[in-house]
């Protein structure tokens, strides 16, 4: 393995392949730890008029029952805003919603426990739709708006227009690992919490406000998630705050793993949208004008959603010039689990519907929808602000293009697709080509900051902590390879240590995709401190004897374990032996670091600002064929191009892309969430909600990263990764429709919502066959 | 009789016992849950405790006839401890080697590694034993091999690309591996174990479990047990433990009888043994009946297929079976016994209700017999699910059909499975069809009758309507099929 370089494996994978990797639930904590099960609500709407958990308490290897009652502290566990109690009080406002908490000594007790709490209940009547949210006025908090110039009068003037509404449905995040949190309690008031969060920092908030005691006797710890995708962005808050209390009243280490079933329903999902839309264009299909109005189901309390909201308006344009535009958001609250943040935070669902609008467009003016989106891009030069009033820079749509529509031979197989229709009845083919630009920042922007602890010990080994969390992404390993590339050492020599807010503290959630463009500058800062002085150190040790030309500290490098002179090779010391004369010369060799995102600002009155660092770009080509009969279809054949500047590790990044469009190529098809008209989730295992399997990925899958594209002002030139790819997977769901249309030989408008089904694409087929007739 | 009261395994090389009367475990313990509370294997995952994710994927290997050793992979979700029982039981932990003080990871483990294949890694001991598996039984095995090993394991971050190149690239040694070098150790292990012939008793204080290792002791524990529950795989059954906390409180395990294993080829049927697993069925029926290796490629996945018997599926007689309408396209015979006699009952006969069945309180499924299917006779069957794999079917039909020589319908047979409470044939459609002229303007007007015969049901996998216009529609795709010869 060549060190420094951008192979290295991630830094798990051999304790991922040998069962040795420790997650949550395998820590031992002894043998008085106790299981945590939760009691939540049957209801989705209803008053608690009374209770009785006396029964419960009685049960032998019970050791705590708890309700509202006996939280010490706040009982709230709201990230942004203050409205969501850490168990119900008088109210229950979903299924799922935790009333109270049973510490027993085995999982089967304390479910024996449960079955002896009674609770009275007055039903009330739930809100379980967008529509009826909307009927009822329940506006979560203000609409986000975003618009410039007058899209009503560019309406107006323009030549054509559609208009119409698109659906677009939840998304269950199906980490392997369910939600699981160990709470050890130390002496008095301190409690060591193993999490599986995304955001330590905020874990470790919340169990403090929760347990009334200040943050400094809270230390939150995670090695690693087995996936996360944005659910445990703020929701692994929630079972660590409750086995917190747990532990608080029992002095015992409680752990709590949700059972799959139970994290299905307990837990909020990617935000659905109700999206209403209208589109102006000319003959040429230029868009002129758009208006949309997003409205996403924000489920009980608010959570994420409005910064959620506020990605999707910020990308209702994905990557198209709108002269005049005008985006609406509205979040609405209903009884369901609060909605949470997902692998693209609202961007995919605002994308949705203008690439929608745009198929249509195509369909209308009887042309490629490919040469309508290639003519309302982004320009370079000009045409190149977004309606937020931020400038496309380094715009690379064009190079993407030109490149993919090449290696994905795009114009001949779509010429093999006509005839492949012209000659088939039964089963029909359908190809797109989609892009995206997705803004990298946290849209709010004191978000963006991040910290770093790095400690050399006087073997010359390195240990690095961050504030980013490790859910698979990857993100350690890219730590290991910056710090070992910024000491000039061999990567086995840097070891990446469990995030701990004691080691590095007010840290933000490792989301937003910016997980290694934060930390990794944080990382860098430290040792480029820790650096300075291991400079000074080895000046004098080159400087010691009399040399004509003393070593200048400009040209002293860092590199494959040693430490030396460019001007004068001769001077040269190994990493190691520098450490410790630098030990013995009283110096530090611990520093923190520090990063903050420059120049990022957003004002949500105007709807003006930067709000992004800088833009990433794909774009991918997915084929299709569809049996027409059953609405059962296969990716025949994907491209994906897509930019991550100068990769700092492509094995990761490839992965990164192909994993994050395969999750959206579930969104997008068979992924389909449910509740019945009680409110209660019908897809509440993978026995009825359906993932990708191995056979569901295109069967010609081709993923390639975009060469030569160095990023301007990040770590190592590099690029976010983690969400944009998940929008590719759009060109799986309008290449569907692109063979539903063909059906009636598109001439017709497929009905069409996301998830396609086969249900949705067989119920439109059918409507095509009868208009065809 | 005179029974055993212990299990005996290999385990970790070493013959392991356990005696449930002195164990904190009953009978029906998932080997998940024995193994997780193991301090020294907590590797295996518990990720739906269903048997659809494959986190908890482990690999058994058993003896077979000729006294080889047989890998298969399987949830270990759904196996009961007494399963495992005169078997090899081989974790994430046993796959790597120490050589010269130095950690050797096992080919299929090296490769998941240089291709990136885990990114989270909560799958991956899983998909590490799945690939184990497929490493054992096939060289340079083809990519639908791959997949089909597979189809059992949700990753949900990696898109499983790494995951097939790491197979690829890895299973290319004819399976040789320290598993090879130490083979004989472990057949001996299972023949001594496998030497006591006794059935065994497994008496716990709140559950009672049965391994018979004959028919005839199995029989007998049905007549003094007749309300046990039968198992074979369980893959039905445990759910019912894992999913709703249901303690059973007797359990008849049919898993290790060799005489319900039999696959028999007779002048004009076949005869499949109850306890035949739909993975060897499947291997056994390629050519024989390719509807039906059709319907059981797609069945489950490799995991649930070693486990999951042909008995099972017939008498757990669910709305959906998809053996089913198979079995009722070729008017297949179940077969059935008690201590002093055996009957035959007729497929359709022996399916009464919804998770009903014609079986008598003593009485076992031994066998299903399928009649050859003549040659002038066309029979097909389809699955139509919102997934392709493992996925429960939205409906599921088989056809078949006879043509005069004047091209009109002599016979059909429609079957379909999701469309009412139990598998069920479309009468009014094949009356309708009878003496028609077989074209697709009689087809078309056959779908008719058929979109309305039926009263399905609305749920989590699908609107009634949907299910009406693709159970009609599969009408039509097997007349094209037959017809047009168009098939993809």
């Amino acid at each position: 393995m060549e060190s420094t370089q951008n192979q290295i494996y991630h830094d798990s994978a051999i304790k991922h392949v040998s069962g040795k990797s420790v997650y949550i639930n395998d820590m031992d904590a002894g043998t008085q730890m106790l299981y945590g099960k939760v009691v939540y609500s049957p209801h989705a709407h209803a008053k608690i008029l009374s209770f009785n958990i006396d029964k419960a308490k009685l049960v032998k290897g019970v050791h705590a029952v708890l309700s509202y009652k006996d939280i010490p502290g706040l009982n709230q566990m709201g990230p942004v805003i203050h409205d969501e109690p850490c168990l119900a009080e008088d109210k229950v406002n979903f299924i799922g919603q935790a009333i109270f908490l049973i510490a027993a000594e085995t999982m089967e007790i304390a479910q024996k426990a449960e079955k002896l709490i009674e609770v009275e209940y007055e039903i009330l009547k739930p809100i379980l739709s967008i529509e009826k949210a909307i009927q009822y006025n329940q506006l979560l908090s203000t609409p986000r708006i975003i618009k410039r110039c007058n899209a009503d009068e560019a309406m107006q003037k323009a030549k054509h227009r559609l208009s119409g509404m698109l659906k677009t449905g939840a998304q269950e995040h199906w980490y392997l690992e369910t939600q699981t949190s160990l709470c050890v309690p130390g002496e008095m008031n301190e409690y060591m919490v193993y999490s599986s969060t995304q955001n330590p920092n905020e874990t470790q908030a919340i169990v403090a406000e929760v347990l009334g005691i200040p943050r400094n006797e809270v230390v939150v710890e995670i090695r690693r998630m087995g996936g996360a995708f944005g659910g445990k962005e703020t929701q692994g808050n929630h079972v660590a705050a409750w086995a917190s209390l747990l532990s608080y009243h029992t002095r015992r280490p409680v752990k709590i793993h949700l059972f799959r079933d139970d994290d299905q329903i307990m837990t909020g999902k990617r935000h659905r949208f109700v999206s209403s839309y209208e589109i102006g264009f000319d003959d040429d299909g230029m868009i002129t004008a758009y208006k949309a109005e997003l409205n996403s189901d924000a489920g009980a309390t608010a959570d994420l959603s409005m910064a959620i909201l506020e990605r999707a308006v910020l990308h209702a344009d994905n990557s198209y010039f709108i002269p005049n535009i005008s985006i609406i958001g509205k979040a609405w609250k209903t009884n369901l689990p609060s909605n949470t943040a997902f692998r693209g935070f609202g961007g995919p669902q605002g994308i949705a519907v203008i690439e929608n609008a745009i198929d249509r467009i195509a369909r209308f003016l009887k042309k490629d929808a490919l040469e309508i989106r290639y003519k309302n891009f982004y320009g370079i030069n000009d045409r190149n602000t977004t309606h937020y009033d931020e400038v496309v820079e380094n715009n690379r749509l064009y190079t993407i293009y030109d490149q993919l529509i090449n290696s994905s031979e795009y114009l001949k197989r779509r010429k093999e697709i006509d005839d492949f229709n012209a000659n088939n009845e039964f089963y029909k083919k359908g190809m797109a080509l989609t892009p995206v630009k997705f803004g990298i920042s946290f849209t709010t922007a004191f978000l963006n900051q991040a910290g770093a602890l790095v400690n050399i010990y006087l073997d010359g080994t390195v240990l690095v902590n961050h504030g980013g969390t490790e859910m698979g992404q990857g993100l350690h390993t890219k730590m290991q390879q910056i710090a070992a590339i910024e000491l000039g050492i061999s990567p086995e020599f840097v070891k990446v240590n469990a995030t701990n807010t004691s080691k590095v503290p007010n840290t933000s959630a490792t989301a937003a995709s910016s997980g290694t463009d934060m930390n990794g500058m944080a990382v860098k800062n430290a040792i480029d401190i820790i650096k300075e002085r291991l400079l000074t150190v080895a000046l004098s040790e080159f400087n010691q004897k009399t040399y004509p030309n003393p070593s200048e500290i400009k040209n002293i490098v860092f590199y494959n374990n040693v430490v030396f002179d460019k001007i004068h090779p001769d001077r040269i010391i190994l990493f190691k032996e520098l450490i410790s004369k630098a030990y013995l010369q009283q110096v530090s060799l611990s520093s923190t670091g520090f990063y903050k995102t420059p120049n990022i600002y957003f004002d949500r009155e105007t709807g003006k600002g930067h709000p992004f660092h800088y833009y990433a770009f794909g774009m991918a080509v997915s084929e299709v064929k569809v049996d027409t009969l059953t609405g059962q279809n296969e990716v025949l054949r994907t491209d994906i191009l897509h930019d991550t500047g100068k990769s700092i590790n492509e094995m990761i990044d490839i992965g990164q892309v192909e994993g994050a469009f395969v999750q959206g190529l579930g969104w997008v098809t068979t992924e389909s969430i449910k509740w019945d008209k009680d409110g209660r989730l019908m897809n509440h295992s993978p026995d009825t909600y359906k993932i990708p399997t191995v056979n569901d990925i295109p069967a010609d899958f081709r993923t390639a990263l975009l060469k030569d594209a160095p990023n301007y002002n990040t770590i190592h030139k590099s690029k976010a990764v983690g969400e944009p790819p998940f929008i590719l997977a759009f060109s799986v769901w309008l290449a569907i429709k692109d063979a539903i249309s063909a059906v009636g030989n598109h001439q017709f408008e497929p009905d069409f919502e996301l998830p396609a089904t086969n249900e949705v694409i067989l119920k439109s087929i059918e409507k095509i066959r009868l208009l065809s007739k | 009789m005179n029974n055993s009261d212990k299990i005996c395994f290999v385990f970790d090389n070493q013959l392991t016992e356990i005696d449930f009367t002195k164990s904190e475990f009953r009978p029906s313990t998932t080997l998940l849950n024995y193994l997780r509370s193991l301090p020294t294997h907590k590797g295996v995952k518990e990720g739906c405790a269903e048997g659809d994710c494959g986190a908890c994927t482990v690999v058994i290997a058993e003896l077979n006839q000729q006294n080889q050793l047989e890998y298969k992979a399987l949830d270990s979700c759904l196996v009961f401890l007494p399963m495992i029982h005169g078997k090899q039981i081989i974790t994430i932990e046993n796959l790597e080697q120490i050589v010269n003080k130095e950690l050797k990871l096992h080919p299929v483990q090296q490769l998941m590694v240089e291709n990136n294949g885990s990114q989270c890694g909560y799958c991956t001991p899983g998909i590490v034993m799945s690939l184990f598996a497929l490493f054992k039984n096939h060289h340079q095995p083809e990519k639908e091999v791959i997949e089909d090993a597979l189809t059992g394991n949700l990753c949900r971050c990696t898109g499983y690309k790494p995951i097939i190149e790491a197979a690829e690239k890895s299973c290319c040694n004819h399976g040789n591996d320290h598993f090879t070098e130490k083979q004989y150790e472990i057949i001996e292990m299972l023949l001594s174990i496998n030497e006591n012939k006794k059935s065994i008793s497994l008496l716990h204080k709140e559950q009672e479990y049965f391994l018979p290792l004959n028919l005839k002791d199995a029989l007998e524990f049905k007549k003094l047990y007749p309300n046990a529950v039968v198992i074979s795989g369980a893959t039905d059954t445990a759910l019912r433990q894992t999913k709703k906390g249901e303690i059973i409180p007797q359990l008849i395990d049919l898993s290790q009888i060799e005489e319900l294993k039999h696959f028999t080829k007779n002048n004009n049927s076949i005869e499949i043994g109850a306890g035949l697993t739909l993975e060897k069925a499947k291997n056994e029926v390629e050519n024989i009946f390719p509807a039906l290796f059709d319907i059981l490629k797609v069945f489950g996945s490799l995991q649930i297929r070693n486990i999951a018997t042909i008995g099972g599926n017939i008498g757990s007689a669910s709305p959906i079976g998809d053996t089913l309408t198979f079995l009722f396209a070729c008017k297949a015979f179940v077969k059935l016994q008690n201590l002093t006699s055996v009957r035959k009952v007729a497929i359709e006969d022996f399916i009464i209700g919804y998770r009903k069945t014609d079986t008598n309180a003593d009485e076992l499924i031994t066998a299903v017999e399928i009649p050859l299917i003549p040659e002038n006779v066309i029979i097909k069957s389809y699955k139509v699910s919102n997934r392709k794999d493992l996925d429960i079917s939205t409906v599921s039909a088989s056809f078949r059909l006879q043509l005069s020589n004047k091209n009109s319908v002599e016979e059909i047979i429609i079957a379909f499975g999701g469309m009412a409470a139990y598998t069920i044939r479309a009468s009014k459609t094949v009356t309708y069809l009878i003496d028609k002229t077989w074209n697709r303007n009689t087809v078309e007007e056959a779908m008719e009758v058929l979109k309305t015969e039926f009263s399905p049901i609305s749920d989590a996998r699908a609107e009634k309507d949907y299910r009406a216009m693709a159970a009609a529609n599969l009408l039509l795709k097997f007349w094209s099929e037959i017809s047009l010869n168009q098939k993809d």
